[in-house]
């Protein structure tokens, strides 16, 4: 079963995300921060991370960061807000296969996910 | 003695002569031929008081002084008849006493002086005229002064106020309020029929009726005057105030002058007794109109000193308050922009806030629905399926509100901040025609000819369209006004105003090239190019000198390009934009096909 994890400090869009993508036979695990995502990243190895930019504790760019320093090239999708566009920049730099702005609808949230866990999904 | 100070006089009078120069010089002329001739006849008066048998013959001629004098009065300066005639009156009265004294003694008392003092009987009569030739001119003037006193005490009065009154506009920094009291000023202390102001206008290169007393805005014939109007190029040759009687006595003196013609009418139509221009260093900011006097007096020389004062006074006050009020108007520029940059920082936060909101709202409703939709494939009873229906629905509304009110603070955004939101890949040549039908909103496009030296495989840049769209708009404007302008000044034969567009790849940046033949920026403002509120643009109408300094935010700022000016006066000018070149490697999920 593919495995997605959803990086975001906040807990609506951590549940409802995992509620979601669990009906599509996705095994979802969540991470309500930075340093939590890169300890499951880890320890889960899960095949797709969404990870929101923009966090409280740390930031989506410094995880990835850290990620691609461990020589880490897990696929990585950012969720952007209203970022400045140097910000979205340097994630880029750091390889990502791309990112979504916020808010977005579950729907096409869906065809990015399972386009990218593609047959690895069951 | 007395022929010692007439000399004297008449040195003076002649060196005066010299340097004087208009109608100065004229009365001085005059001045000096009756003076000669007039004094000259007088001297045959002496040779009798020194026994010599000569005859006054020459007296007839002082009448002649007389009659020269009174001449050019009347010819060259109207104002001063008043006062020319009370001085010559007094000057009359004080040297006949002054010189017929003497003569008085000499004829009159010879006898009795005879009898007492013998053969020096003569000591007398000289004694008394030396001593009342030397306090003559004193009690001359000590009466004239009084005369005048009693005579000008109107005018006196209204001078000494002007003069106060010159001194307190320098504090007065609104300029509206500024003109109104000198006219106001002018009107209550001379008591005349009307006082105007008319000020310089740069962009129209016209002076304009700014300030009116006494007669209604409606009532004026004529509220504005060309700069290079004979009143204005009058008043700029001479520097000093312009009477319309004398201008009225010259012209039929100076008949074949067309000029004079001119002026008159115009003087006419500004129902103008007086114009005093108002200078500051050599240029002429301002010319005060002013009417005739209620009492029906003229202006005096003494008058054109005063005005001539206060409007140098007014000049300096009115530049004071000019330069205040564009101060203040600089001022208020730059804090809209920081109010902007406040707003923008505000709204950035905000939006974060807002659409978090938002973002969630979409997880949860999205999944209501998700769960909603594989539940309604079950059997329910009808009852049920229609409120699951209405929640599906409510579901779906709520979906597509989070959606517009994502769109909405995307929007905020790029007003307010550069932001990367819009990114998008461009194409040159759309970007190309979308910027010029912009442009042709604002200028005849036909009148220039656009070459693009690039073709369809030129590689798309990364960046917001409206953004690119505005920069390329003003580099467009800006080209245009140059080649407008050139047209103009240079009027060469066959010119037509090109405008070239070239592309090629430099690295990761795309290199556009924006050339045109136009005017042209001059060497000592090429660096000040970039800097807001510059404009070389001769009405500043056409330009608020904020185009280039967009031009540089949008494209050094928002998309980390950058801008090259190059430019050379009477050739063309050069923008070169250095852009981000758009990478199809990258997916950005969020653009829609």
């Amino acid at each position: 079963m593919a495995k997605l994890l959803v990086v975001d400090d906040e807990q609506d869009i951590r549940d409802f995300a995992k509620s979601f993508f669990q009906k599509r036979n996705i095994n979802v695990i969540t991470a309500s921060g930075g340093a939590e995502a890169l300890e499951l990243i880890e320890k889960e190895k899960p095949d797709l991370v969404l990870l929101d930019i923009h966090m409280e504790e740390m930031s989506g760019v410094e995880v990835l960061k850290q990620l691609r320093q461990n020589k880490n090239d897990i696929k990585v999708i950012m969720v952007t807000g209203v970022e400045e566009e140097s910000i979205v920049n340097e994630a880029n730099s750091w390889g990502i296969r791309g990112y979504i702005h916020k808010p977005l609808v579950l729907e096409e949230l869906e065809k990015i996910v399972i386009g990218e866990l593609g047959t690895k999904r069951s | 003695m007395w022929m010692c100070l007439v000399a004297i006089s008449h040195i003076h009078l002649f060196r005066e002569y010299f340097r004087s120069e208009g109608i100065r010089r004229n009365q001085i002329l005059y001045l000096f031929i009756g003076s000669v001739v007039g004094f000259s006849g007088g001297i045959t008066n002496f040779m009798v008081a020194y026994s010599q048998p000569v005859y006054p013959s020459g007296n007839f001629t002082i009448p002649i002084y007389s009659l020269i004098v009174t001449y050019a009065i009347l010819k060259y300066r109207l104002l001063d008849i008043t006062v020319a005639i009370t001085r010559t009156g007094i000057f009359l009265a004080v040297y006949s006493v002054v010189l017929g004294l003497p003569f008085a003694l000499a004829f009159g008392a010879q006898k009795y002086l005879i009898k007492i003092y013998d053969l020096n009987w003569w000591i007398i009569p000289l004694g008394s005229s030396t001593i009342l030739a030397t306090v003559g001119p004193y009690i001359y003037l000590f009466i004239q002064k009084k005369a005048e006193d009693r005579l000008l005490q109107e005018q006196r009065q209204y001078q000494a106020t002007l003069r106060k009154a010159s001194l307190g506009m320098g504090q007065i920094k609104d300029l509206k309020r500024l003109l109104s009291l000198i006219v106001h000023v002018v009107t209550k202390a001379v008591r005349i029929e009307h006082c105007k102001i008319f000020l310089y206008h740069e962009a129209s290169n016209r002076f304009v009726l700014k300030a009116a007393k006494n007669k209604r805005l409606e009532e004026v014939k004529l509220n504005v005057v060309d700069a290079n109007n004979v009143l204005i190029t009058t008043l700029v040759k001479t520097k000093e105030p312009i009477v319309y009687q004398e201008i009225k006595q010259q012209k039929t003196d100076y008949f074949e002058d067309k000029n004079l013609y001119e002026l008159e009418k115009l003087l006419t139509l500004l129902d103008a007794e007086l114009v005093v221009p108002s200078f500051i260093e050599q240029t002429l900011i301002a010319f005060i109109v002013l009417g005739k006097k209620y009492s029906g007096k003229m202006y005096t020389q003494d008058d054109l000193v005063v005005f001539s004062i206060l409007a140098s006074q007014s000049a300096l006050a009115i530049e004071n308050a000019m330069f205040h009020e564009e101060t203040k108007r600089t001022h208020e520029q730059l804090f809209k922009a920081e109010k902007m940059a406040t707003i923008g920082t505000m709204a950035d936060g905000l939006s974060h806030q807002i659409n978090n909101r938002l973002h969630a709202m979409g997880f949860i409703a999205g999944d209501a629905l998700d769960t909603l939709r594989r539940f309604k494939d079950k059997p329910v009873p009808a009852d049920a399926k229609e409120v699951l229906d209405n929640i599906q629905n409510a579901l779906e509304r709520i979906e597509e509100n989070v959606k517009r009110g994502g769109e909405i603070v995307q929007g905020l955004l790029t007003y307010t901040r550069k932001g990367e939101e819009g990114f998008v890949s461009v194409d040159l040549d759309k970007l190309l025609d979308a910027s010029i039908e912009m442009a042709a909103f604002k200028i005849k496009t036909k009148e220039i000819d656009f070459h693009r030296h690039f073709d369809s495989q030129t590689p798309k840049v990364r960046g917001n369209f409206t953004q690119l769209q505005e920069v390329l708009f003003n580099v467009i404007d800006n080209s245009y006004d140059a080649i407008m302008q050139r047209k103009s000044e240079l009027g060469e034969r066959g010119y037509r105003g090109v405008i070239d567009i070239a592309a090629n790849t430099n690295g990761t940046k795309l290199e556009l090239v924006i050339r045109d033949n136009g005017m042209g920026v001059k060497d000592e403002n090429k660096n000040k190019i970039f800097t807001p509120f510059f404009t070389t643009k001769l009405s500043s109408k056409k330009g608020t000198g904020l185009g280039m300094y967009v031009i540089k935010k949008i494209i050094e700022e928002n998309h980390r390009g950058k801008v090259e000016f190059t430019s050379q006066y009477k050739v063309g000018s050069q923008t070169k934009l250095l852009l981000p070149l758009h990478n199809p490697d990258f997916k950005d999920f969020s653009q829609k096909t």
